[in-house]
């Protein structure tokens, strides 16, 4: 087991975003996180890279408990998750090679292994021919390649994307799903935040519906009716 | 870690030069900030130095007895030599003291020669004293002891200015002292917060390396760096203003630039403040996982 969530709760003063959250997630698997917006799937992820600790309950990550890590632990834990946000969070100052790279840049791996590497990862992305482009000279699309590449450059145990088409069309938006399923088909365990998760191929994934910081059944569940 | 060392200084590299307007402006604000601390210091400077040159001229002046011939002066002197706080001694005979007046009053010769060949000029010992006595109360005791010694007529010292001038340099000293202190610390907070807003625009870049799994220090390494070549660039900038501005006075105005320490110490503060900005910025630029 990668990632366990035991009687999770999440208060942000009176305001409850998680409430009595259990979850498990095993290697390989790919999970997807759905529900309306506000329903907590972003405080949820928040907690399992530990940018957010529960206010009760425990969750563990790869080998790191809530209950007990220290500051000194957190880029330990990191450095095993990828994790890709809506709005891409590529640095703008930088081109398409250096974001890729920075991951293993901070982690001292040598300047060969990180050409190698991003190099090797920029063509299965399809960006060879962006590498030295800035994120504003790239479509959407494109940025949310480059942001998965630097999730993935690393070779993360977990890649957590957050709403990663959130700000994308439709053909874009199958595109960078089609992408997700792949990395997991590869081994690599995915955890997906999305509002709609009919853009997952059925029986690629588990479902699991959050709504109002609860997970809740889904043949209980309305959420369809708003999308 | 010789890889992650080289990473986060072409990080520092890399802030810069993607912000270098941002820097620019910043090293500006910082060069400003500065220039008003280097002319107090400057003024301070000038003002101590002129007390201490004339601090320089303070000595005793010992005039002997007609009665004592050379002879004794000169034991009279070695006897001085050896007092606590004693530089050095000058015996000046009668007809030294005579030649002197004439060089130095011309005008004045002709009283000499109406008081008659008889007449001569008292010969005297010049005593001069080491820094730390020069002060009133010391030069006073050493005057007192010398003034009760066997063939001593007088001894003058500057006793009407020598406790002004002892005033004027404690209360000039204590005075840089503080006004330095407190302009000091109001600089750095100025230089740092400065940087802190620099930094501040870097949110996004503090973020991204904390996902990523920088270690803290590999992220504030760069920042840090950054903050210190502002604080320097920025101080060194003001001296250069100073030194153009001291530059166009010095005509009007006859003074003396800063000594090289004092000017270590500008940069040193410079250095000191732009990384304390930076490291203040970092951390109110990165979030702690809270329960």
């Amino acid at each position: 087991m990668i990632v366990s969530f035991n009687n999770v709760r999440k208060y942000y003063g009176s305001w409850p975003a998680l409430e009595k959250v259990d979850l498990r997630l095993e290697e390989g698997e790919f999970v997807v996180i759905s529900g309306p917006s506000g329903a907590g799937k972003t405080t949820l992820f928040r907690h399992v890279w530990m940018g957010d600790l529960p206010t009760t309950g425990t969750v563990e990550v790869v080998g790191f408990s809530s209950d007990g890590i220290r500051s000194g632990d957190l880029p330990l834990l990191r450095r095993k998750l990828g994790i890709v946000f809506q709005d891409f969070r590529l640095l703008p100052e930088r081109t398409v090679f250096e974001n890729v790279a920075l991951p293993l840049q901070v982690t001292g791996t040598p300047p060969k292994a990180v050409r190698r590497r991003v190099f090797e990862l920029l063509a299965d992305m399809e960006l060879s021919h962006r590498r030295n482009s800035f994120p504003n000279e790239l479509s959407g699309g494109e940025q949310q390649r480059v942001a998965i590449a630097r999730a993935m450059v690393a070779h993360p145990v977990l890649l957590l994307a957050d709403e990663p088409t959130g700000n994308l069309d439709p053909e874009v938006s199958r595109k960078v799903i089609d992408l997700l399923v792949g990395i997991n088909r590869a081994g690599t365990a995915v955890m997906l935040a999305t509002h709609d998760p009919r853009q997952v191929p059925a029986g690629a994934a588990r479902f699991v519906y959050l709504d109002g910081g609860r997970i809740v059944d889904p043949s209980y569940w309305d959420g369809y009716d708003q999308l | 870690m010789i890889h992650i060392l080289q990473n986060a200084l072409r990080e520092g590299m890399l802030n810069i030069r993607s912000k270098l307007p941002t820097f620019l402006v910043t090293v500006l604000m910082v060069s400003l900030s500065f220039m008003v601390f280097d002319i107090f210091l400057l003024v301070s400077w000038n003002l101590e130095y002129a007390l201490r040159s004339e601090q320089e001229n303070v000595g005793i002046e010992v005039f002997l007895e007609n009665r004592v011939d050379e002879a004794e002066a000169l034991r009279l002197a070695d006897l001085i030599s050896g007092m606590e706080g004693v530089r050095s001694v000058y015996y000046v005979s009668p007809r030294e003291a005579e030649a002197v007046f004439r060089a130095d009053m011309p005008e004045q010769a002709d009283m000499l020669e109406l008081l008659g060949p008889g007449f001569h000029l008292p010969a005297s010992i010049q005593v001069s004293l080491l820094l730390e006595y020069r002060t009133a109360e010391k030069v006073g005791t050493i005057a007192r002891t010398i003034s009760g010694m066997e063939g001593v007529a007088d001894v003058m010292y500057g006793e009407e200015y020598l406790p002004g001038l002892t005033r004027a340099v404690s209360v000039l000293e204590k005075l840089v002292f503080l006004a330095g202190l407190v302009l000091a610390i109001s600089l750095s907070l100025v230089v740092a917060n400065t940087v802190r807003l620099a930094v501040a625009h870097r949110a996004l870049t503090l973020e991204i390396m904390s996902i990523v799994g920088a270690p803290a220090w590999f992220i504030r390494l760069p920042f840090v760096g950054e903050g210190m070549v502002t604080g320097i660039a920025g101080s060194a900038g003001s001296l250069i203003l100073t030194w153009a501005v001291s530059s166009m006075l010095s005509s009007t105005v006859p003074h003396r630039f800063l000594p090289g320490n004092w000017i270590l110490l500008i940069l040193a503060l410079g250095a000191f403040s732009g990384a304390a900005g930076s490291w203040i910025g970092m951390r109110s630029g990165f979030r702690r996982p809270r329960r």
